[in-house]
């Protein structure tokens, strides 16, 4: 293990980036609790951290754009400030020593863009319905392709409902049947004004298709997997 | 999602799923077909409760470093969990490996305060297990009851198989091996275990080799053994040794946020002082503590292996930790460096010192608590708190001249020879800690002050002097209360106090014995459960179950107990001897107060038990 972490008298923190995995029982873990978890870990990996000035100094982390509940990810980033450079594979196996394989790390590097320079996230869904048919399969790709994608946006605390269209923030999206099940693949908009999470899609499916609507819980269900996160020139972001 | 559903596919639609998932880092995992004994460890309340009890982390991790044993988690489900559990017939399991706890050897349960029974027993019904003892079958697990509750196990032992008395690191171990031992050599039966285990491993209790009689007044006539190899008296365990025993260096680490989210590392086990209300300080003797060596290499550990940034130092009561300075200063050492804070939360009144708070995150949030518990000096000589007026004065001082804005004071109500006098003594009390906040100049008190006053009314606990006491009556502690409540006319002291209600239902499951059984079984069958949470205790389901059952709840609360009667506790030996209890008693009435053990010994008897320490004669 690193030395106790300390804080030198150098003050330009540097910045190391780490992609990692959110998957299995993981994706019921809030961003928040994902956040405190990953303060912890990196206080264990020894890495030599760089802390926030003031009265109570953090390490400093910043992640990529928040998985909701119940959705799982491949590529997720962590901007983690260091006060030396370390070897980006001595950093990936200090940091992936103290992680379970569900929440693996699985690169390291410096990198060249900011994690505000996302600007698309793309999905995989898989929905185990019952009813599913290749005509399913294409009802719902045309309902989320058309020129208007209706969802109903709850008022918070008594504030009135309102209808939004969710088709600008769609950029691809394609439905097949395949094994029994639909399986579509989504790329959506990442901007932090605009974000779309996926969730709302199934929504829009379950009212319109009549989707997962057995009461048995036991029966159907969906897996959201994060795939790759895309640059505005729609090329992988790294 | 699968053939058979099990937790997991119900996860999307409960609350806070991250309770039921396990996976954290650190948990064990180990190979079932390798495993000769598959323990489950339940705790009777939430995961996140579960997840700080320091005393299921040891037991969690001395359990495991035996290659044949695998120890698994066990928490209450919530109620939408339950629900969903009951609708899909989903059995409960464990964390770790998933499986039904019904599938496992040995069950045990930490039981910390009576309000978990329902909670406890609710677990059993929820792994499909026979509720009552007697109903269980060869194929079923030995279900084992432990932890503070079960120095009085009465209102519950008709439920639970075996009862382990004193602190488990040990005990659980042996009784693991046993089971072990007699599977292999093929002479296992469910009663032939619990004889050899009560015979041979000293702290267990096994309830159904105990007849009770009782006389025609109520009261308890006799226990009486059924084998006449099995102790007549069970004597509690304790660890002798707190530097040699195994201390859990990898702590599970939670995802979700529990309730003490930090590093607790146990200074000592015990308490040198002797009030005469608490449990704790008497079944917890004789005092054992940690060197600072010890904890120091334990400190540096956690933190290596933990990552957390906060450090709590866990006890009775922390300042009569004989090493203190040396230990803070030496954790100090690095801990600043290593952003890492440092938090005592047992402060003694008399010896909190304006060193101690700058050094530790007593500085870093707003407020500070003590503990006088009662208003006047006559009363707390009484309890033998040994905490004059001058010593909470001077510590507010302190703490107001060091930044706290808000100092927030325990009382109980409802204790021994209380007067009002003695009730109207606490709102004089908290109007003079006010003054000492506006007798300090601008530039030395914070801005703005607060002071909150807490009471919570007295429990006679077993094994105390006051076991025998009698409660007050519900309208006599709600007129208390009222009382109090007209006295608190300070507008910078608030006012709260706990529900009656809730004091009434623990002391007569703290008292009981084992005909509350049946009320017991009858709140479980009608779906109690998480009691200890306010939104689902129900004071009028508890006492409609008393009536249907035949109970009256005050012969166990506001009757008391006469010295000459047979306690339901009174097969339990826990070192301190009723002879002292006795004695102590006297003093009280007296309004005489007994020294700590530091200052001298009063030969409570605990030191029959053996332990490293430097003061029991
Ligand atoms: S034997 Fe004496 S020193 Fe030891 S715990 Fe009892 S009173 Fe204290």
């Amino acid at each position: 293990m690193v030395q106790v972490n300390r804080q030198p008298a150098s003050n330009q923190p540097i910045n190391l980036r780490f992609r990692f995995q959110k998957l299995g029982r993981l994706m019921y873990i809030s961003h928040l609790d994902l956040v405190r978890t990953f303060s912890k870990i990196v206080i264990r990996s020894g890495l030599p951290l760089w802390f926030t000035e003031g009265f109570n100094p953090k390490p400093k982390m910043v992640f990529s754009p928040p998985l909701s509940i119940g959705v799982e990810s491949k590529t997720e980033f962590l901007d983690l400030r260091l006060t030396e450079r370390v070897d980006p594979a001595v950093a990936l196996a200090a940091m992936g020593r103290n992680v379970t394989d569900e929440l693996a790390m699985l690169e390291a590097y410096y990198p060249t863009h900011k994690l505000s320079d996302i600007r698309y996230l793309s999905y995989d869904i898989r929905i185990h319905t019952t009813g599913a048919s290749q005509a399913l399969a294409e009802a719902c790709e045309s309902s989320l392709l058309a020129d208007h994608v209706p969802y109903l946006k709850k008022g918070k605390k008594g504030a009135p409902d309102t209808t939004i269209d969710l088709r600008p923030g769609i950029a691809q999206l394609s439905v097949c049947y395949e094994d029994g099940d639909l399986h579509m693949t989504a790329m959506l908009d990442a901007d932090p004004c605009s974000f779309l999470n996926p969730d709302r899609l199934i929504t829009v499916l379950k009212q319109t298709q009549g989707i997962l609507s057995d009461p048995d819980l036991t029966r159907e269900h969906v897996r959201i997997l994060r795939k790759q996160a895309l640059l505005a020139d729609r090329t992988v972001f790294r | 999602m699968s053939e058979t559903p099990n937790m997991a596919s119900l996860l999307r639609t409960v609350e806070k799923p991250g309770r039921y998932i396990g996976g954290e880092y650190h948990q064990i995992i180990k190979d079932k077909s390798a495993v000769r004994c598959r323990f489950a460890f339940c705790f009777p309340d939430t995961y996140e409760i579960g997840m700080s009890n320091l005393g299921v982390r040891i037991l969690y991790d001395v359990l495991n470093r035996e290659e044949d044993i695998w120890c698994e988690r066990v928490y209450a489900p919530w109620q939408d969990m339950r629900e969903r559990m009951a609708e899909y017939h989903v059995p409960l399991t464990a964390l770790e490996s998933g499986d039904p706890v019904q599938d496992f050897d040995l069950v045990a349960f930490s039981l910390q305060y009576e309000l978990c029974y329902t909670t406890a027993l609710q677990m059993i019904r929820l792994s499909n297990l026979p509720l009552w003892a007697k109903d269980r079958t060869e194929d079923c697990p030995i279900i084992i009851g432990g932890g503070p509750c079960v120095y009085n196990s009465e209102p519950i032992a008709d439920f639970f198989d075996l009862i382990n008395i004193g602190e488990g690191e040990e005990v659980l171990l042996e009784i693991a091996r046993l089971y072990m031992q007699m599977k292999q050599e093929g002479r296992y039966t469910r009663r032939e275990f619990l004889h050899e285990a009560a015979r041979t491993v000293e702290g267990v209790y096994v309830p159904s080799f105990y007849d009770v009689t009782y006389n025609e007044d109520g009261t308890i006539r006799a226990y009486t053994p059924l084998y006449d190899d099995i102790p007549t008296k069970i004597r509690k365990r304790i660890v002798k040794d707190l530097d040699a025993v195994p201390f859990p260096e990898k702590p599970i680490l939670p995802y979700i946020e529990t309730v003490h989210d930090r590093i607790t590392l146990e200074v000592y086990r015990g308490c040198i002082r002797g009030c005469r209300f608490c449990q704790a300080g008497m079944v917890y003797r004789p005092i054992r503590e940690k060197s600072p060596d010890t904890l120091c290499k334990n400190a540096k550990c956690l933190y290596e292996n933990t990552g957390y940034d906060e450090i709590s130092l866990i006890s009775l009561s922390i300042s009569d930790y004989s090493r203190l300075p040396e230990l803070v200063d030496r954790l100090l050492d690095w801990t600043n460096d290593a952003h890492v804070s440092l938090s005592l939360p047992s402060l003694r009144i008399d010896s909190f010192s304006e060193e101690l708070m700058k050094k530790t995150s007593a500085v870093r949030t707003g407020g500070i608590t003590f503990a006088p518990e009662a208003g006047t000096q006559r009363l707390r000589d009484v309890i033998n708190k040994n905490v004059t007026e001058e010593d909470l004065m001077r510590s507010v001082g302190i703490a107001f001249r060091g930044g706290k804005s808000n100092v927030k004071l325990y009382f109980m109500d409802g204790l021994p020879t209380e007067t009002d006098e003695d009730i109207l003594g606490i709102a004089e009390l908290a109007k003079r800690v006010v003054g000492v906040y506006f007798k300090l100049s601008k530039p030395e008190r914070p801005h703005g002050v607060g002071v909150t006053v807490s009471v919570s009314c007295f429990v006679p606990k077993p094994f105390t002097p006051f076991q025998w006491e009698k409660q007050d009556s519900f309208a006599e502690l709600e007129r208390k209360q009222a009382l109090l409540k007209t006295a608190m006319t300070d507008k910078h002291v608030r006012y709260t106090y706990h529900d009656a209600k809730v004091s009434a239902i623990e002391a007569v499951f703290a008292r009981g014995d084992r005909r509350l059984a049946p009320a017991l079984a009858l709140l479980v069958e009608e779906g109690a459960m998480l009691e200890a949470w306010e939104e689902y205790f129900d004071y009028d389901r508890f006492m409609d179950a008393f009536r249907r059952t035949g109970v009256d709840p005050d012969f166990y609360t506001t009757r008391g107990f006469g010295t000459d009667e047979v306690l339901p506790w009174d097969m339990i030996d826990i070192g301190v001897s009723k002879a002292f209890l006795l004695r102590e008693r006297k003093r009280a009435y007296e309004e005489v107060t007994t020294p700590s053990c530091a200052e001298s010994c009063s030969g409570c008897g605990a030191n029959r038990l053996g332990g490293n320490n430097r003061w029991c004669k």
